[in-house]
C-alpha cells in the first residue's frame, strides 16, 4: 500500500472509524466461491485461447490471464443493480457478472454465458447478434454498459447511468474497468471531473497491467502510483494488488461504500501484470518490445496461487486440496482440463456447446438497426 | 411563463425554439438539458433562459467545458431511460465531442441490434454570414452526415424551428440541430406560431417558392439569398422554386425529384466547403435517380474550400452570395 503525503486511504477515511475490512465478513464459503471464480475466469481465457489455435474463433483475443483477480474482486462487491463497464480485457465479466446470486440463477443480473461464448462465436445467440466483435456487448437489462475499441469511451456512459439512477431515486454505483493506457485518454478526465463535480457514485478500476499493447508505463505517465492522479479530481484514490483477490475486493468495497454514501467516485489503481501481448495477434512479436524476464517475473505472482495460500493459512483449505487443480502459474499450452474444477469446465463447455450449435445471424441484419425510427 | 405561447404575437426563430424546449420539458419529465452555461445565464444565445427556474439543476445541467464529456454523459442517461438535449455552445465546438457522438452515440442502436437507441438531441448555434471567424461560423453537417445513425435537421423559420425541434426532442434516435444563428433574431422573418401543440416532421422538404424553370434546393440561411436570387430572376421573367430541405437526414428525395420533372434543371446551394460537402450528396443522388429529367448539368455553390475568415471582405468572398446564384441560375436556365 502506498503511503504518500496525501496518502489517498487517509483522505477515503477521513472524518470516519477506521474502515473494516469488507474481507473480514466473508466466510470460508465466500473463499470457496472466489477461488472457483477465479478458476472460472482463468478456464475462459485459456479454453478460448485454445479454440483461437484450432481456428474455430473469428477476430482477436484480449488474454485476461493472470488479471482475473482484479475481475472477480471487484464484482464479487457489487449488488445485482449494480452497472459494470468491462473492456476487452474483462471478457468474463460480462458472464460473471452477479455470479454472486448464484450461477445458474435466472433472476441473475449478468449474462449467461451462452450469451457470451454466443457473441464470441459470432453467433445469432450474442447479445448483440454478433455485429461488433469480441467484448462489444453490452446489456441495459443486465446493467452491463456496452463496450467500444474507444479507451476510457465508456467512463461518459457509465457517469450518465448513475446520474439517471439517482434522479430515479436509486443508490445504484458504476464499476469501469479500464487498462491504465487509457488513463490518459481526454475523456478519461472529462468524465471523472463531471462525477467529482456531482458526487456521482462512479468507481475507475485502473488495471494497471504495465503496458499499454507495446508502451511501458513509463512512457504513460509520471507518476509512482497513479491513483494519486485522484488528488487532481478531489477524489480518493485507492491502490490495490490486482493480483490479491481479497486486496482487490476490500478496495472496491470501500469505494463502494463511500459512493453509495453519497461521498461520489474514486478512483482504485490495481497493480497487475499481462501474462500475454495485448492481443492474440501480438502474441509473437510480444517480446520485441517486452524482455521474456519481465514476462517470467510478472507471471509469477498468480491470483489463484496467491488466494490458495490465504486459504491454507486460513485454514480454508488443507495443502492437499489445494494442490488439486493446479492451473495456477501455467500457461494456456500448458494447462488442460484436468487443471480445473469440473464444475467450472462444464459451466464453460454448455456455453461453447451452444455456440458452435447455434446459426450466423443472416447477412440482410447487417443494414438493420441504424435508427429506431425513419424519421 | 415567457415562453407562454401568446396568440397573434409574431416571434423570432429563437422563441420558436425556446418554446419547444420548454414545452417539450413540461410534458416529457424524461427530459434532461445539458451544456455549458445554460442554467443562470440560459446559453449564450439565452436559448434556454428560464429552464432552470423553472425545473432546477435536477433537469437543467451547467456543465464543465468538456465536450466529449457532456455527450458521453448523455448517452448514459439514454441508456438508462432518460431523453437529453445536449447544447453546444457553438456547433464548431462539436469537434471537441466527435467520438462520443459517432462511435458511442450514433452506433449504439446498431450494435445492440435495436435493444438501445439514444433519443437525444444535439443543438447549436451554426453558421457564417456573421464575422464569427473560423470557430463561431462552422456548417460541419457532412462530418456527421457521413456517420451513420444520426439525423440531422437544419430549420429555417420560425415555424420550422419549433416544430422540427419538437419532433427532434420526441425522436427515439440521435438528432443533430444546426441552428443558424444568424436566424434567430432576425425581425423579417418573426410569424405567429400556431397556439396548440404542433410538430413538423422530419425528414420533409418545403417549396418555399414555386417556380418551373429551375430547382434549387438548399438549407439553413441559404435559403434566403436563394430567395433573393430567385426574386431577382422573376423580374426577368424566370420562375425559380427553391426547395428547403429541412431535413439532411433524413433526405427528402421524392420533393426534389418531383420538382425536377417540372424544372428539368439543378442547382444545390450550401455554406459548407464544397468537398464531400452535401450539396454534393444531393448533386450525385439526383444525378443517379432523376439523370433523365435533367436537361443541363446540375451544378452547385458553396463556401470554398476554405476556413470561415474573420473580416468582412474575406468572409463574403469565400461564401455563397446573391450574385453568385443568381449568375450560376441564369446560366443553367438559358443552357
Amino acid at each position: 500500500m502506498a503511503t504518500t503525503k496525501t496518502d489517498p486511504d487517509q483522505r477515503h477515511n477521513e472524518g470516519r472509524e477506521p474502515a473494516k475490512l469488507a474481507s473480514d465478513l466473508l466466510t470460508a464459503d465466500d473463499y470457496h466461491e472466489l477461488l472457483k471464480q477465479l478458476y472460472m475466469a482463468r478456464y475462459f481465457d485459456v479454453r478460448l485461447i485454445k479454440e483461437k489455435k484450432r481456428g474455430r474463433l473469428r477476430g482477436t483475443l484480449y488474454s485476461s490471464h493472470n488479471q482475473e483477480g482484479i475481475i472477480v474482486g471487484a464484482l464479487y462487491g457489487l449488488r445485482p443493480t449494480d452497472w459494470i463497464s468491462p473492456i476487452h480485457r474483462d471478457m468474463p465479466a460480462f458472464f460473471m457478472k452477479d455470479f454472486r446470486s448464484g450461477w445458474d440463477n435466472p433472476e441473475r443480473v449478468g449474462m449467461t454465458i451462452e450469451e457470451v461464448c454466443g457473441q464470441v462465436w459470432g453467433k445469432v445467440t450474442s447479445p448483440g447478434r454478433a455485429r461488433d466483435n469480441w467484448s462489444h456487448i453490452g446489456s441495459r437489462a443486465k446493467k452491463i454498459i456496452h463496450s467500444t475499441s474507444m479507451l476510457a469511451g465508456t467512463i461518459p456512459a457509465a457517469v450518465g447511468v448513475t446520474l439517471a439512477d439517482r434522479l430515479n431515486g436509486l443508490d445504484s454505483v458504476a464499476v469501469t474497468f479500464n487498462g491504465e493506457g487509457s488513463t490518459a485518454q481526454g475523456v478519461f478526465h472529462e468524465a471523472i471531473n463531471f462525477a467529482a463535480v456531482e458526487k456521482l457514485p462512479v468507481i475507475t478500476i485502473i488495471e494497471n497491467n504495465q503496458w499499454a499493447y507495446g508502451t511501458p508505463t513509463h512512457y504513460e505517465y509520471s507518476l509512482e502510483d497513479f491513483a494519486r492522479r485522484a488528488d487532481g479530481f478531489g477524489i480518493p484514490g485507492l491502490v490495490a494488488d490486482g493480483q490479491d483477490v481479497l486486496d482487490v475486493y476490500n478496495k472496491v468495497c470501500q469505494a463502494v461504500e463511500f459512493s453509495r454514501a453519497g461521498n461520489g467516485p474514486s478512483i482504485v489503481e490495481c497493480k497487475t501484470f499481462r501474462s500475454y501481448g495485448h492481443g492474440d495477434h501480438d502474441d509473437d512479436r510480444a517480446e520485441k518490445y517486452r524482455p521474456e524476464e519481465e514476462v517470467e517475473e510478472g507471471r509469477k505472482r498468480d491470483p489463484i496461487a496467491i488466494m490458495k495460500k490465504i486459504m491454507v493459512e486460513k485454514g480454508f483449505l488443507s495443502p492437499a486440496e489445494a494442490a488439486k487443480f493446479p492451473a495456477e502459474g501455467k500457461g494456456a499450452s500448458e494447462v488442460t482440463d484436468e487443471d480445473f474444477p469440473p464444475e467450472v469446465v462444464a459451466y464453460l463447455n454448455r456455453g461453447v456447446e451452444s455456440a458452435v450449435n447455434a446459426p450466423v445471424p443472416e447477412a440482410h441484419e447487417g443494414g438493420m438497426w441504424v435508427f429506431r425510427e425513419e424519421n | 411563463m415567457a415562453t407562454a405561447t401568446e396568440t397573434g404575437v409574431k416571434k423570432n426563430f429563437l422563441t420558436g425554439l425556446k418554446e419547444a424546449i420548454a414545452e417539450e420539458m413540461e410534458s416529457n419529465p424524461n427530459l434532461i438539458c445539458m451544456g455549458e452555461d445554460i442554467g443562470a445565464l440560459g446559453g449564450a444565445f439565452g436559448v434556454t433562459d428560464g429552464l432552470i427556474a423553472r425545473w432546477g439543476r435536477e433537469r437543467v445541467i451547467d456543465m464543465p467545458i468538456s465536450e466529449a464529456a457532456i455527450v458521453g454523459v448523455a448517452a448514459g442517461l439514454c441508456l438508462n431511460g432518460k431523453s437529453v438535449m445536449v447544447e453546444m455552445q457553438f456547433i464548431d465546438f462539436i469537434s471537441c465531442g466527435f467520438d462520443q457522438i459517432v462511435n458511442m452515440t450514433a452506433t449504439y442502436h446498431y450494435r445492440t441490434a435495436g435493444e438501445v437507441n439514444m433519443p437525444m438531441v444535439i443543438r447549436g448555434p451554426a453558421g457564417a454570414y456573421g464575422g464569427g471567424a473560423l470557430y463561431h461560423s462552422q456548417m460541419n453537417e457532412a462530418w456527421f452526415a457521413n456517420s451513420p445513425g444520426i439525423k440531422i435537421i437544419v430549420p429555417s423559420t420560425p415555424y420550422d424551428a419549433k416544430g422540427m425541434m419538437k419532433a427532434a426532442l420526441r425522436n427515439p434516435d440521435p438528432v443533430l440541430v444546426y441552428e443558424i444563428k444568424d436566424l434567430y433574431r432576425r425581425r423579417d422573418l418573426e410569424e405567429v406560431l400556431p397556439e396548440e401543440d404542433y410538430i413538423v416532421p422530419l425528414g420533409k422538404a418545403s417549396v418555399r417558392r414555386e417556380g418551373d424553370d429551375l430547382t434549387i434546393v438548399t438549407y439553413g440561411q441559404n435559403v434566403y439569398h436563394c430567395l433573393e436570387a430567385a426574386k431577382n430572376l422573376e423580374k426577368e421573367g424566370y420562375h425559380v422554386e427553391v426547395i428547403d430541405l429541412r431535413s439532411l437526414v433524413p433526405l427528402d428525395e421524392a420533393t426534389i425529384i418531383e420538382s425536377l420533372k417540372k424544372t428539368n434543371r439543378l442547382l444545390v446551394v450550401n455554406e459548407a466547403p464544397m468537398t464531400c460537402g452535401f450539396a454534393g450528396e444531393v448533386l450525385s443522388r439526383m444525378s443517379e435517380k432523376a439523370f433523365e429529367y435533367l436537361d443541363a448539368p446540375p451544378a452547385r455553390i458553396t463556401r470554398l474550400d476554405t476556413p470561415v475568415p474573420w473580416v468582412k471582405p474575406l468572409e463574403l468572398f469565400v461564401l455563397p452570395s446573391v450574385e453568385q446564384i443568381t449568375e450560376k441560375a441564369l446560366k443553367l436556365i438559358k443552357y
